[in-house]
């Protein structure tokens, strides 16, 4: 186990910058996950730290060491690729084996090693398989096997669960973090599942276009986007994002329709741009008259355990609203909506989030 | 219905391929000069026992039809240093161009050009650098030595001959390696960098094992060409000096075509017996290649 940081960390190919100068720290034993849309540098960066790339600017320092310059082989890191990256002409034994006799382990040790992490991830049927006799699931958790008998400082996963279907895909992120809990090290985890970095990580990095922007715990970025990329980006379905003025009378004008909402007074001027978010599931259907917004559906879609409705008003975007359980609703209804005060976000021109509370 | 569609090329095919070589086996079990084999006496297995009549199969001089025997002997020197050299050759520069090096497209565009040329061109090309009087020996008597009479020398003339064949060649089988080496996925060896493997590691241990059923390829292809080589030692050597660059075609060729007494019946033996040869080698990669499909 290691703790990792990364001090003004700057990626560019040729006149093109991807990461802009990234300040991270990860303590020791953390599970931290690189959230953010394609293209953001978040595999890049996990590249960065892995050695595969070098940096254009910046330090990489593991437990306080500067391994800026330290190729790969040398960091004591594991990593997990997308594609497993098996050998496939090895067994599943002589792939766990490799990386512990390029270490120059006695064949009892590598011998331990291996059946022990074969026994962990129940692997232990499947040692003389060749990759390909293996499922998709069977080979995530070779990769993984081969990772964990190095026992190295930091585990590297690069969106190791996209190539798995939705059921093994669920499965495995369970074993996941079950691994996590049983072994403790410090995992850096890349994903643009949400999902995944809900449920696996302490702490949630949000990239996009090669800057940070926002880490927390994956409830702090939830219930308090520092911006309206966050915002939007964390949840499904994401949060609806209203775009909107201030009135005169501290109150938000969406649309056509001055809803009865008092802004939180930070000193913007009547008329000043401002996004009103709040999420689908703290939205209430009540009564047009005790209504902030009247919406006509357009869409229902009934989840069984949960119904989606998707309506919209005149100059409006869709509004996202989740009731429990199965709802009734038929499509062109006029249903009004009551947004729960203590739930709202609020977004200035720049979108940057407006903190009441 | 779908051998309908199969017909015409099966027509053509056994028009041009099987019946050539059942006229063939006529000929081999037929004797004398004439040209049409219902002219032909018939004489049984008479042309491969008299091919096949040695004192000793290890020195050809011993052998009735010493000039096939020399050809044999020469054909298997030819082929073992030939394919040696080539497939060492290939996989070497298969892995520089496989690497980021300035100006890749240029080396792998060169190296692919000498297999766009006619066997012949490649030939003529190279006597006139290696003749008496030709560019090589002009620069080395240029720099003061003596001549080296390169292609009248027998150790000379098979060296070359060999050289030239390979430089010829190298570019097709060394396309065939790069295309094995480019389909290895670029994560394997990131993989194997996270494991900390040393570089010669890498290639024994991972390239060359992923890249083993292109090599096998290679050599049972290459085995085949080399088997069959003619053209280019012919027009480089004329299988000289004496007869210590000539190959089994030559002396087909020459036994049939070019001596005085044209001898259809033996050619046509010792073609068979080269056929047999040729398509042992055929299965052997055909089996290979499936093995690698499979």
């Amino acid at each position: 186990m290691a703790d990792l940081k990364l001090i003004d960390i700057k990626k560019s190919y040729g006149a093109a910058a991807i990461i802009h100068g990234v300040d991270l720290a990860i303590e020791d034993g953390e599970f931290v996950v690189f959230v953010g849309p394609s293209g953001c540098g978040k595999s890049t960066l996990l590249r960065i730290i892995a050695g595969l790339e070098q940096v254009s600017g910046g330090e990489i320092q593991i437990d306080g060491q500067s391994v800026t310059n330290v190729p790969a082989s040398d960091r004591g890191l594991a990593m997990v690729f997308q594609s497993y990256a098996l050998y496939p002409h090895m067994s599943v034994y002589k792939n766990m084996a490799f990386a512990l006799e390029n270490m120059g382990l006695g064949r009892n040790d590598i011998d331990q090693r291996v059946r022990r992490a074969a026994q962990m991830l129940r692997l232990t049927d499947y040692l003389d398989r060749k990759p390909k006799a293996l499922s998709g699931g069977q080979r995530q958790r070779v990769a993984i096997g081969r990772a964990i008998v190095r026992d190295p400082k930091i585990f590297l996963f690069d969106e190791p669960l996209s190539n798995l279907d939705a059921e093994l895909r669920v499965a495995t992120r369970k074993e996941l973090a079950a691994l996590h809990g049983e072994i403790g090290g410090t995992m850096i985890y890349v994903t643009h599942d949400q999902v995944e970095a809900m449920t696996l990580a302490d702490r949630i990095v949000v990239l996009r276009s090669g800057r940070i922007e926002q880490v927390g715990t994956p409830l702090e970025v939830y219930n308090r986007p520092v911006n309206l990329f966050v915002a939007g980006f964390i949840g499904s379905p994401r949060m609806n994002l209203l775009p909107g003025r201030t009135t005169s009378a501290g109150r938000i004008e969406i649309g056509d329709q001055a809803l009865p909402i008092e802004i939180p007074s930070m000193g913007q001027a009547a008329g000043s741009e401002i996004t009103l978010g709040v999420r689908p599931e703290c939205i209430d259907v009540v009564d047009e008259a005790q209504a902030d917004l009247v919406i006509t559906l357009d869409l229902i879609e009934q989840l069984g355990g949960e119904t989606y409705l998707y309506g919209s008003a005149p100059a409006l975007p869709q509004i996202t609203v989740r009731q429990d359980g199965q709802a009734r609703y038929e499509r062109n209804q006029r249903i009004g909506l009551h947004l729960k005060r203590e739930t709202l976000h609020f977004f200035d021109a720049d979108g940057n989030a407006i903190r009441i509370r | 219905m779908p051998y309908i569609f199969l017909l015409p090329n099966l027509l053509f095919f056994g028009l041009f391929v099987f019946v050539p070589i059942a006229i063939n086996f006529v000929y081999s079990i037929t004797g004398g000069p004439a040209l049409f084999p219902s002219d032909r006496p018939y004489v049984g297995a008479g042309q491969y026992t008299y091919l096949f009549e040695c004192g000793s199969y290890v020195d050809p001089s011993t052998c009735r039809e010493d000039h096939f025997w020399r050809g044999v002997y020469n054909t298997l020197f030819f082929t073992f240093f030939q394919v040696a050299t080539m497939v060492g050759l290939s996989l070497l520069t298969a892995i520089v161009l496989n690497m980021k090096i300035r100006g890749r497209g240029f080396f792998r565009a060169v190296y692919f050009f000498p297999v766009l040329l006619s066997p012949v061109v490649v030939a003529l090309i190279w006597k006139w650098i290696l003749q008496r009087d030709g560019l090589l020996n002009a620069a080395i008597t240029g720099l003061g030595s003596d001549r080296i009479l390169f292609l009248a020398e027998p150790g000379w003339a098979m060296f070359w001959a060999i050289f030239v064949s390979v430089w010829a060649h190298m570019g097709f089988y060394t396309l065939i390696l790069l295309a094995g080496l480019q389909a290895i996925p670029s994560d394997i060896y990131e993989a194997a960098e996270m494991d900390a493997t040393p570089r010669w590691r890498v290639f024994w241990r991972l390239t060359l094992p992923l890249l083993w059923p292109n090599l096998i390829v290679v050599v049972v292809l290459s085995l085949i060409r080399a088997v069959q080589t003619f053209d280019e030692v012919f027009v480089l050597t004329g299988g000289g000096p004496g007869t210590s660059t000539l190959m089994v075609v030559q002396y087909i060729y020459e036994t049939a075509f070019s001596n005085q007494v044209q001898n259809f019946g033996l050619a046509a033996a010792a073609s068979l017996v080269l056929g047999i040869v040729l398509f042992a080698l055929t299965l052997a990669q055909l089996a290979f290649t499936q093995r690698k499909s499979s």
